[in-house]
């Protein structure tokens, strides 16, 4: 629906240096969204993410939340607007509730009901045994809850969390989880990056790739895995044969197939189901073991497409 | 137009947030304005003061520490809002990564650059304050003579303008030197000098025309001579509107620049 629409942005483009790092990235968050923001590093994710949340300006393209030009109505828009950087910029002066307190007042209109509002997150992000300790006493996790529980003390409808689990313990990464889908819950839009690939396929309800500052792929992730990786990805080992490994490439390009990812011992290869028929028959003598694709396996194709456009670049004589 | 940025309520939440920082423990933070003037008094004044004697200024003999007191709230002025914003801003940018948090928010950065001067005044007054209570102590106690004590806390308001001009002035540095040691340079080879050339412990020969051009340029000079005007003579003279204007063009011109130094640092362009 459209009132729905929480952010679009078409075409945006921005250049450092003189290299082109976003090419025509378009965004649509909804409310009560999770959109996750993939790619290897280098892919844009970071720049577009900066671009969208106001800290950059596009060098073309266009940005409007709530159906609103964000560069004419911005002030406006960043009261609705979350941020929680993948750095810990925390207010180190001030513990718990008053880190809280205090960012709430960076916000206008003021914030309705702000002691109750503070108590409210505190609660809510398991915060309250805290509240009178500095930032720097908190383990990595807390400090993660901090930053998110900050981000949303103004009551915001669109939410960026960039990284928000990096460096956590499983515990901990679970914990934020359940706090990101909570979020989703009250109807905020949340645009997520992140390198955990288990990460995005959980708590997004759309993804979008990026890879050398274009976007390559977009769409649920279980439907994205299908369309850019196939429905299987068959495991077999070759043992340093090179001959065969020779053959094999040779088959897989004349086929139009991915190439497969070499991971310890083994190659992982993402195939289509015609694709799987003809290879396994192709290749008898070979022990196939078959899995489903993750986005993992997403991700290393688009570090190794990037890594061949690098290299066909570099050969041409130019930079990525 | 960055300089309304001064009068926006974001540029203000910024300075209230420096500001509840250091009132938490404002009585350490106090220590070194209540104290230098003391220990200056009694190092320069009563120690130095006994060989120096007297002097001749506008025309009157005074003693070595009437002329000194007044030039010390000219010279806190000018320390405390410059290495507030040299080394304090630096820490807070850097270590601290506050200002990342803070753009986060609806806070802009000429917002945060304005809050940061706007603390540099308030800073600025508030340590020439504490200069001003300790001299009119001393002079209470005929420690030092002043003809008009009274008067001298008229200074403050001018105070607070040339601390936002001196904190401005710092951030362009803090903008652009690439470590907190790197803060040593701007302090030795700017304020240091500014406040010898200042009027602010000894009366500057004006012989040589480039002396007379320093000092006309430079507001610390000026509020010296202001402060000395009030104090002194019992009335404010041109020294004043010389010290808004030198301290109103360094703002116009260190502002922008800062801004637009941060915002390359700060955001890459």
């Amino acid at each position: 629906m459209a009132s729905d629409l929480l952010l679009e942005a078409t075409g945006l483009v921005k250049h450092f240096a003189g290299r082109r790092v976003v090419d025509g990235v378009g965004v649509e968050l909804r409310a009560g969204m999770v959109l996750g923001l993939l790619g290897p590093n280098g892919a844009g994710k970071t720049t577009t993410l900066r671009m969208l949340s106001g800290f950059i300006a596009p060098d073309a393209g266009t940005i409007s939340y709530f159906g609103r030009d964000f560069s004419t109505a911005r002030s406006a828009t960043k009261r609705m607007l979350g941020i929680c950087s993948q750095e810990d910029t925390l207010d180190q002066e001030f513990p718990v509730a008053e880190n809280l307190l205090r960012y709430a007042g960076y916000f206008r209109p003021r914030v309705d009901d702000l002691h109750a509002r503070v108590d409210e997150l505190l609660d809510t992000f398991g915060l309250r045994p805290f509240a009178g300790h500095r930032p720097e006493e908190l383990s990595g996790g807390f400090r993660r809850r901090l930053m998110i529980a900050r981000a949303v003390v103004h009551r915001p409808r669109v939410l960026f969390l960039d990284e928000p689990t990096t460096g956590l313990d499983p515990q901990a990464r679970v914990a934020l989880w359940q706090l990101v889908n909570r979020l989703r819950g009250e109807g905020l839009g949340i645009i997520l990056t992140t390198h955990y690939m288990d990460e995005a396929e959980r708590l997004s309800d759309e993804l979008l790739v990026l890879a050398e500052g274009r976007i390559t792929a977009r769409g649920q992730p279980r439907t994205l895995l299908g369309a850019v990786l196939g429905e299987h990805v068959a495991v077999y080992a070759t043992a340093g044969d090179a001959v065969l490994e020779e053959r094999i490439a040779a088959w897989l390009r004349a086929a139009k197939a991915s190439t497969p990812a070499p991971i310890m011992d083994e190659w992982h290869l993402p195939l289509r189901a015609a694709q799987l028929a003809a290879f396994a028959a192709a290749f008898p003598a070979l022990a196939l073991r078959l899995r489903e694709p993750t986005l993992d396996d997403l991700f290393l194709k688009l570090a190794r497409d990037g890594e061949g456009a690098a290299s066909a670049a570099a050969h041409a004589g130019r930079a990525p | 137009m960055i300089l309304l940025a001064l009068a926006d309520w974001r540029s203000w939440a910024v300075m209230r947030r420096h500001a509840r920082v250091y009132l938490r423990t404002w009585y350490i933070g106090m220590m070194p304005p209540a104290m230098e003037p003391v220990v200056a008094m009694l190092a320069f004044g009563l120690g130095l003061g006994g060989f120096i004697g007297a002097l001749v200024w506008h025309g009157q003999t005074l003693p070595y520490l009437t002329y000194l007191a007044p030039g010390l709230c000219a010279y806190t002025a000018l320390n405390a809002p410059f290495f507030h914003a040299l080394w304090g801003a630096y820490v807070r940018m850097h270590y601290q990564r506050l200002y990342d948090g803070l753009l986060a928010t609806q806070v802009e950065l000429p917002h945060m650059v304005a809050g940061e001067i706007l603390w540099g005044g308030t800073m600025g007054t508030m340590f020439v304050g504490a200069v001003v209570a300790v001299i009119l102590a001393l002079d209470a106690c005929g420690v030092l003579h002043l003809p008009h004590p009274l008067l001298l806390p008229l200074v403050l308001p001018l105070v607070f303008v040339m601390g936002c001009a001196m904190a401005s002035f710092a951030l362009t540095f803090t903008a652009v030197l690439p470590s907190i040691d790197h803060m040593n340079l701007p302090a030795f080879l700017l304020a240091i000098p500014l406040s010898l050339v200042s009027s602010t412990y000894f009366p500057v020969p004006e012989g040589h025309p480039l002396v007379r051009l320093l000092l006309a340029i430079n507001p610390v000079h000026h509020l010296a001579e202001s402060a000395r005007a009030l104090a002194i003579l019992g009335e404010p003279d041109l020294h004043v509107l010389w010290m808004l204007l030198s301290s109103g063009v360094l703002l116009a011109v260190t502002m922008p620049l800062a801004t637009m130094l941060l915002r390359r640092r700060l955001l890459g362009g």
